[in-house]
C-alpha cells in the first residue's frame, strides 16, 4: 500500500530548481532512505512534504489524498512527523515540556500530555534529562530530543532529516538500534543522511537525489553499485574521505 | 483636468522623496536584518540641523546638504556598534531586540526634539521657496520639484554605488547570504555600520528637504516612519527596485486622497491599501518579500 | 481547582515557581484590597494609576513577551476601550459596567481584525501594522463626529476615588490571574511559548501558530479596553491626546521590558518602578517632556545590558532556598 506519494514536485528558488520533477513513492511500513550530495534538495523535499514550503507545481499526496499546500500543523494532524536537520528545541522550556507541545495534539487532558510526553522520553532514553532545560543539553540529546519531539505526535510517517550527523560512532550505533526499534508496520521512515552505513544498515530502499532529481532507485547494495550513483555523489563522497 | 495634472505630478514629487527614505530602510532590513523604527526621527533631526545651520549660517540649505550627510553619517556609524550589540550575542529573537531598540531610539529622539525646541513649528526658507516651474500644461513649485530631483539623483547614485561598485557588491552579496558573505571574507559587522551610516547620512539629508517643503516640528517623524513602511509592505522588505515603484505609488495616493477625499483622510486611506495588501499578497504586491 | 505545582510555568527559577503560587497571588490582592484603607487620596490615586499600568504592561506582555510578536500600537486598544466606554455612555446611556465590557469586546475584535493579516507573517509586519493601527486611531478620534472630534467627550462625571481604585483592582487581578492559568498554567501558554522559541518546529508538532497568534493579540487587547473604559470614567473627560497618545504605547513597553518580558511578574514590578519613578521626576522637574528621553533611554538600556529585565537580575541574584536545600542534601547526604 502506498503511503506517500510525490508527483513531479518543483521549487525553485530565485529561478533555480531545488527540486525538480521529483516523484518518489513510499510504501507503508517501509524505511526508505535519500541520500544525496550537498544541496540536492532533500531538505526542501521534507518542507515540501511538511508544508512548510509550496511546491510550485507537482502534488503530494499521503494516504491517496492530496495534502499539497496544506498548512504544517495540518500535516501533523494527519500523521506527519519530522525532525529538523539543525536541531529545533524551544529553547527556554524543559525537555520533557518540549515534548509535551506536541502529545497535547492527542491527548486531551495536560495530565496525559505529561505521561505520553514522558513515555516517549523513555523510548529514546532522555528520561534522565527531563526536567533540564534545553540549552543545558548535548547535541546527542538535542538530536534525541528532536526525535521524541516528532514521535509526541503520534506519526503514521515520519522524516528524519541527518539526526546522525556529528555524533560519534558509539551514538550512531545506539542511533541506528533506536530507529530500528521504532519501527513497526504502523510506522514508516524516510531517513536522509550522508552516512552510508547507516543507510545500508537500516534502509529497505534507497533513493538519490542530485540537483533535486531523483536519479536512482532501488534495494541499497545495488543503488551502490550503479555507476551513474557513484559518479554523482558515492565516489566523489569517498573520494573526499580518503 | 489642470487639478488632475496638478494632483499627479504633486504625487509624483512627493514620491521622489518618500524614495529617499524608503531606500535605505529597505537596505538596512535587507541587509542587517534591522527594522529601524526611528527612521522618521532620522529625518526630523535632519530637517532641525537643516534649520539651525540655516539660522546660524543663513545660506541656503542646499548648501548644507552635503555636510548634513556627513554629519548624519557618522551619527549612524556611532550607533551602530549600539545596535548591533542589541540584535546579537545570546538574545534569542535578534529583530525583535531590534525593533524594541530603535523603538527607544525613536522615543529618544522625539522627546529631545520636544524638550529642547518645545511644540512651535519651525520652517526653512530656501531660494527656491515660492519660485515655481513651468512643466507642460502646469506650473510646479520649484522646491518640490527639485525635492523630486533631489530624490531621483540620490535614487540613481544609489543605484549605481550598489550595482557598480566593489562595496555595493559587497552589500548586496551580505543581503542575499550573511553566512556565505562572511565565508567569502566580508566582514559581515563592518558592512553593517558602513550600510547604517550610509541609510542615516540619506535620510538625514532627505529630512532637509522634507523640511523645507512641509513644517518642522518634533512629532513630524511619525509620518515617515509609516510612510517607510508602507513602502516596504508594498514592495516587500529588503527588495530596492520595489522601493521606487512603491514610493511613486504612494506619492500619488496620498496626493489624490489629500485632493479628492481630504488631507485627514490620508493615513486612513493609506492604512486601508495597507490592510487590503497583507490580506491578499502577504509578501507585497512585488512578491519579493521576506 | 488543584494545581500541579511543577505544571506548565514558564520560568523556572524557584523563586519566580514560588511567587506564581495561586495562594500567595491570592494573599497578594487580598493585601491591596485593605490598602485604601491606609492611603491618602493622594496615594490611593497613585495607587490606582500603578493598578492600571500593570494591567496595561501585563496585557503588553502576553503578546509582546509570552508570544514574541510586538504590538508598537497597542495604546489604541486603551483610547478605543476609553472612547467606546464613553460613547455607550453619552450617546446610548449604557450603564457603565455594560459598556466597559462591550469595550474589552470591541478592543479584542479589532485585535483579530488587525492580526488577522499581519499575524500570519513572521518578523516585522506585525510591529508595523499596529503601530500604524495606533496612528490612525489618533486620526480618526479627531475626524469623527461621534468622537467629538478633537474637542474629545465629556463623560457623566463620578467622583469616588475608591470606587476606581477597586475596580482597577478588580480588573487588574482578573488581567494577572487569567493569564496566569491561561499561560502560565494550560497548554495555551505552551504553545505560545513554543512559537516565540521557534515557531516552525511549533507548527510541525501540531500547533495552529496563526489560530493560537490571533488569539493571543485578542486577549492581550481585551484588557487594554477594559482598562481604557475605567480610565475614561474615572478621568472624566477624554479626547485624542489623552487616551489616545503615542506614549501610552511607550509607558507598556518599557514596563514589561524593564520588569521583563514573558514573565508573570516582571510586567508588575516594572510597572511599580517606572510610575514611582516617573512621579519623582515630576516632582523634580515638572511635567516637562524630558520624560520621553527617560524612558527611550531605559528602553535602549534594558535591551542592552538586562534582556530578561529587573526579574532576571532578581533570579540571578535572590537566594533560592529550594535550590540551597538541594545543594545542602547533596553535601550531607543524610
Ligand atoms: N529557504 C531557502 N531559500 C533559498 N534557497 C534555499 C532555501 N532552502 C534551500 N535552498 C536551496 O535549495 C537547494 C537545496 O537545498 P537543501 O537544503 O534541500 O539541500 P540538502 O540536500 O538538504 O543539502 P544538505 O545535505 O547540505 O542538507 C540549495 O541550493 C539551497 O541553497
Ligand atoms: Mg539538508
Amino acid at each position: 500500500m502506498i503511503l506517500l506519494e510525490s508527483l513531479n514536485l518543483v521549487k525553485s528558488f530565485g529561478g533555480v530548481a531545488a527540486i525538480d520533477r521529483l516523484s518518489l513513492t513510499v510504501e507503508k511500513g517501509m524505511i526508505l532512505g535519500i541520500i544525496g550530495p550537498n544541496g540536492s534538495g532533500k531538505t526542501t523535499f521534507f518542507n515540501l512534504v511538511t508544508g512548510i514550503f509550496t511546491p510550485d507545481s507537482g502534488k503530494v499526496l499521503f494516504h491517496g489524498k492530496d495534502v499539497t499546500g496544506f498548512r504544517p500543523h495540518r500535516i501533523a494532524k494527519l500523521g506527519i512527523g519530522r525532525t529538523f536537520q539543525v536541531p529545533a528545541p524551544f529553547s527556554k522550556m524543559t525537555v520533557l515540556e518540549n515534548v509535551m507541545v506536541s502529545t497535547f495534539i492527542h491527548a486531551r487532558t495536560m495530565k496525559m500530555a505529561k505521561e505520553q510526553a514522558k513515555k516517549i522520553l523513555g523510548l529514546v532514553r532522555l528520561e534522565e534529562k527531563a526536567d533540564q532545560q534545553v540549552l543545558n543539553v548535548t547535541l546527542e540529546d538535542r538530536k534525541r530530543l528532536e526525535l521524541a519531539r516528532a514521535l509526541g505526535t503520534q506519526p503514521s510517517l515520519l522524516l528524519l532529516d541527518e539526526v546522525m550527523a556529528g555524533l560519534t560512532p558509539a551514538e550512531v550505533k545506539a542511533s541506528i538500534e533506536l530507529i530500528r526499534s521504532l519501527r513497526t508496520k504502523d510506522l514508516t521512515i524516510i531517513v536522509v543522511e550522508h552516512i552510508m552505513d547507516v543507510i545500508l544498515s537500516l534502509c529497505d530502499r534507497l533513493a538519490v537525489l542530485d540537483y533535486g532529481s531523483k536519479i536512482a532507485e532501488d534495494i541499497p547494495d545495488r543503488v551502490v553499485n550503479n555507476p551513474e550513483v557513484i559518479k554523482a555523489y558515492l565516489g566523489e563522497h569517498y573520494r573526499a574521505r580518503n | 483636468m489642470e487639478l488632475l495634472f496638478q494632483t499627479v505630478i504633486d504625487g509624483l514629487l512627493i514620491g521622489g522623496l518618500i524614495i529617499v527614505v524608503g531606500i535605505g530602510f529597505s537596505l538596512c532590513f535587507g541587509v542587517m536584518h534591522i527594522v529601524d523604527f526611528a527612521v522618521g526621527e532620522w529625518v526630523m533631526l535632519g530637517a532641525y540641523l537643516g534649520y539651525l545651520l540655516v539660522a546660524y549660517f543663513g545660506y541656503d540649505p542646499m548648501v548644507f546638504l552635503p555636510l548634513i550627510f556627513l554629519i548624519f553619517c557618522g551619527l549612524g556609524w556611532l550607533i551602530y556598534p549600539l545596535i548591533y550589540r542589541a540584535v546579537s550575542g545570546k538574545r534569542h529573537n535578534p529583530v525583535i531586540m531590534g525593533l524594541v531598540f530603535t523603538f527607544g531610539l525613536s522615543i529618544i529622539a522625539k522627546g529631545g526634539a520636544l524638550s529642547i525646541w518645545g511644540h512651535h513649528i519651525k520652517s526653512i526658507t530656501t531660494w527656491l521657496s515660492g519660485k515655481s516651474i513651468m512643466l507642460g500644461i502646469g506650473t510646479v513649485p520649484a522646491l518640490r520639484f527639485s525635492g523630486f530631483v533631489f530624490g531621483i539623483l540620490v535614487t540613481i547614485i544609489f543605484m549605481i554605488f550598489l550595482y557598480k561598485t566593489r562595496a555595493g557588491i559587497i552589500i548586496r552579496a551580505t543581503a542575499q547570504d550573511r553566512d556565505t558573505a562572511s565565508l567569502m571574507g566580508v566582514d559581515v559587522r563592518r558592512t553593517g555600520a558602513f550600510v547604517y551610516s550610509l541609510y542615516a547620512g540619506i535620510t538625514g539629508m532627505s529630512g532637509v528637504l522634507i523640511g523645507s517643503l512641509f513644517s518642522i516640528h518634533a512629532a513630524m517623524g511619525a509620518k515617515y516612519t509609516t510612510l517607510a513602511f508602507f513602502v516596504v509592505v508594498l514592495a516587500g522588505m529588503g527588495y530596492v527596485p520595489g522601493v521606487i515603484i512603491a514610493a511613486l505609488v504612494l506619492g500619488l495616493l496620498q496626493s489624490f486622497v489629500g485632493v479628492y477625499v481630504g488631507g485627514r483622510y490620508t493615513l486612513a486611506a493609506l492604512f486601508i491599501v495597507m490592510y487590503g495588501v497583507l490580506l491578499i499578497t502577504p509578501k507585497g504586491i512585488l512578491r519579493r518579500g521576506i | 481547582m488543584t494545581f500541579q505545582t511543577e505544571g506548565a510555568r514558564i520560568n523556572h527559577t524557584p523563586v519566580i515557581r514560588r511567587f506564581t503560587l495561586p495562594g500567595l497571588l491570592l494573599l497578594f490582592f487580598l493585601s491591596l484590597l485593605l490598602l485604601p484603607l491606609f492611603l491618602s487620596p493622594l496615594w490611593i490615586r497613585i495607587a490606582t494609576e500603578v493598578l492600571m499600568w500593570a494591567g496595561l504592561a501585563q496585557s503588553w506582555n502576553v503578546i509582546g513577551g509570552y508570544t514574541g510578536y510586538l504590538s508598537f500600537g497597542h495604546g489604541a486598544f486603551f483610547g478605543v476601550g476609553a472612547y467606546a466606554t464613553g460613547i455607550l455612555m453619552v450617546h446610548l446611556g449604557w450603564p457603565f459596567g455594560i459598556g466597559l465590557f462591550f469595550s474589552g469586546v470591541l478592543s479584542a475584535f479589532l485585535a483579530l481584525l488587525i492580526g488577522y493579516p499581519t499575524l500570519r507573517l513572521r518578523g516585522a509586519y506585525f510591529a508595523i501594522a499596529t503601530w500604524a493601527f495606533g496612528e490612525l486611531l489618533r486620526q480618526v478620534a479627531t475626524i469623527l463626529d461621534i468622537t467629538g472630534g478633537a474637542y474629545g467627550l465629556q463623560l457623566p462625571a463620578f467622583l469616588n476615588l475608591p470606587f476606581f481604585y477597586y475596580i482597577m483592582l478588580g480588573v487588574t487581578g482578573l488581567t494577572y490571574l487569567t493569564i496566569y492559568l491561561l499561560l502560565e498554567r494550560a497548554r495555551f501558554g505552551y504553545r505560545l511559548l513554543a512559537i516565540r522559541e521557534h515557531e516552525e518546529a511549533a507548527e510541525m508538532v501540531g500547533v495552529d501558530t496563526v489560530s493560537i497568534k490571533i488569539q493571543a493579540f485578542a486577549l492581550s487587547a481585551f484588557f487594554p479596553g477594559i482598562i481604557g473604559g475605567i480610565n475614561a470614567y474615572w478621568v472624566t473627560y477624554i479626547h485624542p491626546d489623552s487616551v489616545l497618545r503615542a506614549d501610552i504605547t511607550d509607558f507598556m513597553v518599557v514596563m514589561a521590558f524593564l520588569g521583563g518580558i514573558g514573565s508573570l511578574w516582571g510586567p508588575f514590578l516594572g510597572a511599580v518602578v517606572v510610575q514611582l519613578v516617573q512621579r519623582v521626576l515630576w516632582l523634580v522637574w515638572g511635567e516637562g517632556t524630558f520624560y520621553l528621553v527617560i524612558i527611550g533611554a531605559a528602553i535602549c538600556s534594558v535591551v542592552l545590558f538586562i534582556p530578561n529585565g529587573l526579574i532576571g537580575v532578581l533570579e540571578g541574584q535572590i537566594f533560592k532556598p529550594k535550590e540551597a536545600i538541594k545543594e545542602l542534601k547533596k553535601k550531607v547526604k543524610w
